[in-house]
């Protein structure tokens, strides 16, 4: 498992890190030469029409959880993500909307050889959004957004509390932006969306409390902690390069989210940098209700 | 005037190395925290860091003990230097737990698992393995992992519970109280018990009562102050629901080798009204325990969240029993096991002297 779990982490960080820098050197090169006119690759959704968009993730996650361990774990990722444009009534404030769900597996090791955490996690976000910027070519829509994100850790050496759960439930906002442009004779979009958290509820144990004194004591009260920036910094960040295939759209991005916080006595750190690939479609919605 | 499509194009331009920034930080990210270096100075360093932080009984320990963890500090960094070798690291670092005496608190690598047992081999054992088998000769009947019973020639119930590490279950507990429905008493034997699942330990004790009793308290550590504790939280025993209990005399045998979750059973037993104590104090482990880990990877275990009695006494240093009892020699010359024949008497005389 150790050796599988290896060259997973060298394989996919590879990955990531190469197609970061050639998405980038792509996007740099090809963005200022060939901005062409209106194209229909990637449009924002129509009133009652909706976009959806299903993703493979492999990448690297790291972590530090001082609930569990002094120490860092590096390792690979596995994940899946969909991702929705919804169009709501155009007279509306917030005329379009934004979902993002995903869940990641990953195992990490301690770099020093020492031991083995396994990572489940989980965010979906929901955003309301306004469309601030309308272009043949370019869409910018910003708004607040609700989110919930779910992370477990499991320390495999770690045999007295070897499980972490934490998480929150709060507001942000959610920036989206799509561009067309045409290069080698076919129509692409590139797209860039940010969720920022910014206040709500998290869920994470009284410093050494133990899980199983909150379920003895039924004591979640003192697990649940008021979150912000101050205390609670996570963000995920997708980008991404539509490609035009007949009716369906493939879709090559990179996403990456980060969470730093300090709640309940203990701090944590964990981010995955994630390279998807998946298709796009589009749906009508026959009715709301 | 710039065109709309170069104001565009430099705008999206702006908002995609915005939106890439965060990634960019993510990326190269460092953790926020201390973080200790994977040599002999900085694995020491976390190892006592963890411990001053987390530990729970400092004050007791220096109480007790007379241990001062910043003296500790003081005298074993004298012993590391960046040149030594990892098994010597080991070594003084299991040393420098080892001042605390502390049965829940050990170090692990992948050659050995450091330790402090005085609590237990410092005194006599006052057990016989061999002995024990002598009583439950070879047709006991089995339990649960670690549970056997049989029924003793003069009509008394003997128990022997190894281990807390799994609970039995309703069904073997109602199957073994209905097979003693005539007995006149019970011993429990929990000699060299080294603990186990707290649960387990709860679910064995919850069949001698007829109604819920208060049989301790606990809290945990809310910060890295060695005063920093939670308020105590009651623990109560509950009558096991829907089960058969056994309301007839129970003696629990202990000795040094009663520990952790055994040393919980012993004092949930011990508030308990038809319940006697016999054997010598128990090797204690009053703390709950966690773990953590240093750079190298080494796993550091301690005790985190204190246990208290009835009376709010801590029990990292065992339960005295109710009835103070050696083994004899001339007892095991004779093959007689002096815990078991004094609680065979104990239980007879109560039977004529209710």
């Amino acid at each position: 498992m150790t050796i599988i779990t290896k060259r997973l982490m060298t394989v996919s960080s590879r990955c990531s890190d190469l197609f970061a820098w050639v998405l980038l050197a792509v996007l740099m090169t090809v963005l200022p030469l060939r901005v062409s006119a209106q194209r229909n690759v990637w449009n924002m959704p129509q009133y009652m029409e909706t976009v959806r968009a299903s993703s493979f993730a492999i990448g690297t996650v790291h972590a530090r959880d001082t609930y569990l361990s002094e120490s860092t774990y590096d390792g690979a990722s596995l994940g899946f993500e969909i991702d929705g444009w919804t169009g709501y009534e155009p007279y509306r404030l917030f005329s379009q909307g934004r979902t993002h769900s995903d869940i990641y597996f990953g195992l990490m090791d301690n770099p020093n050889g020492g031991g083995s955490t396994m990572e489940f996690s989980s965010r979906n976000y929901a955003g309301f959004m306004w469309h601030a910027l309308k272009y043949s070519k370019y869409d910018f829509l910003v708004g607040p957004a609700v989110m919930c994100e779910l992370g477990l850790l499991y320390n495999q050496q770690n045999s007295n509390n070897p499980v972490n759960v934490e998480g929150y439930v709060g507001g942000g906002v959610c920036v989206d932006n799509t561009l067309r442009f045409r290069e080698f004779g076919y129509d692409m979009g590139f797209q860039a969306t940010l969720y920022v958290p910014l206040a709500g509820m998290g869920f994470a144990p009284d410093y050494d409390q133990p899980y199983y004194y909150m379920y003895k004591y039924g004591e979640y009260g003192k697990a649940l902690h008021f979150i912000s920036p101050f205390n609670n910094i996570a963000f995920t960040q997708q980008i991404a390069l539509v490609l035009p295939i007949r009716d369906k759209r493939l879709r090559v991005g990179f996403t990456v989210d980060g969470i730093k916080n300090y709640l309940g006595g203990h701090s944590r750190f964990m981010a995955n940098s994630m390279f998807t690939i998946g298709f796009g479609m589009r749906y009508q919605t026959k009715s709301w209700e | 005037m710039m065109n709309r499509g170069r104001l565009n194009l430099i705008f999206a331009m702006a908002v995609l190395i915005t939106a890439l920034l965060p990634v960019s930080c993510a990326w190269n990210s460092e953790s926020p925290d201390r973080e200790f270096s994977n040599t002999p100075k900085g694995n020491f360093m976390a190892l006592w860091t963890i411990m001053d932080e987390h530990y729970c009984f400092f004050d007791l320990k220096q109480e007790k003990l007379g241990v001062d963890w910043n003296e500790v500090k003081t005298r074993y960094a004298k012993s590391i230097s960046d040149e030594m070798t990892d098994k010597a690291l080991f070594e003084v670092l299991c040393n420098m737990i080892g001042e605390l005496r502390d049965g829940h608190v050990n170090l692990t690598s992948s050659y050995d698992y450091g330790r402090n047992w005085s609590w237990k081999t410092d005194y006599p054992a006052n057990f016989s393995k061999d002995l024990q088998k002598k009583y439950l000769g070879i047709d006991y009947k089995i339990i649960g992992s670690g549970y056997y019973y049989r029924i003793l020639d003069d009509n008394i119930g003997y128990l022997v519970v190894e281990s807390f590490e799994s609970a039995t279950t309703s069904g073997r507990l109602n199957s073994m109280f209905g097979s003693m429905v005539l007995c006149n008493g019970l011993i429990i034997d929990i000699r060299d018990n080294g603990g186990g699942n707290l649960t387990a330990a709860e679910f064995l004790a919850s069949h001698f009562t007829e109604e819920t009793v208060t049989v301790g308290y606990s809290c945990y550590k809310t910060g890295p102050g060695h005063n920093d504790f939670s308020e105590l939280y009651k623990n109560e025993l509950s009558p096991a629901k829907n089960d058969i209990r056994w309301i007839k005399p129970v003696v629990v045998l202990v000795n040094r080798g009663c520990f952790s979750s055994a040393n919980d059973f012993a004092f949930t037993m011990k508030a308990l009204e038809n319940v006697t104590l016999l054997g010598d104090t128990t090797g204690g482990g009053g703390g709950l325990p966690m773990s953590s880990e240093i750079p190298n990877g080494w796993v550091v275990r301690f005790s985190s969240a204190p246990t208290f009695d009835a009376d709010k006494n801590h029990v990292e240093f065992g339960i005295a029993p109710d009835i103070r009892l050696d083994m004899k020699d001339e007892d095991l010359l004779s093959e007689k096991d002096t815990y078991i024949e004094a609680a065979r008497r104990f239980i007879n005389d109560k039977l004529v002297n209710p």
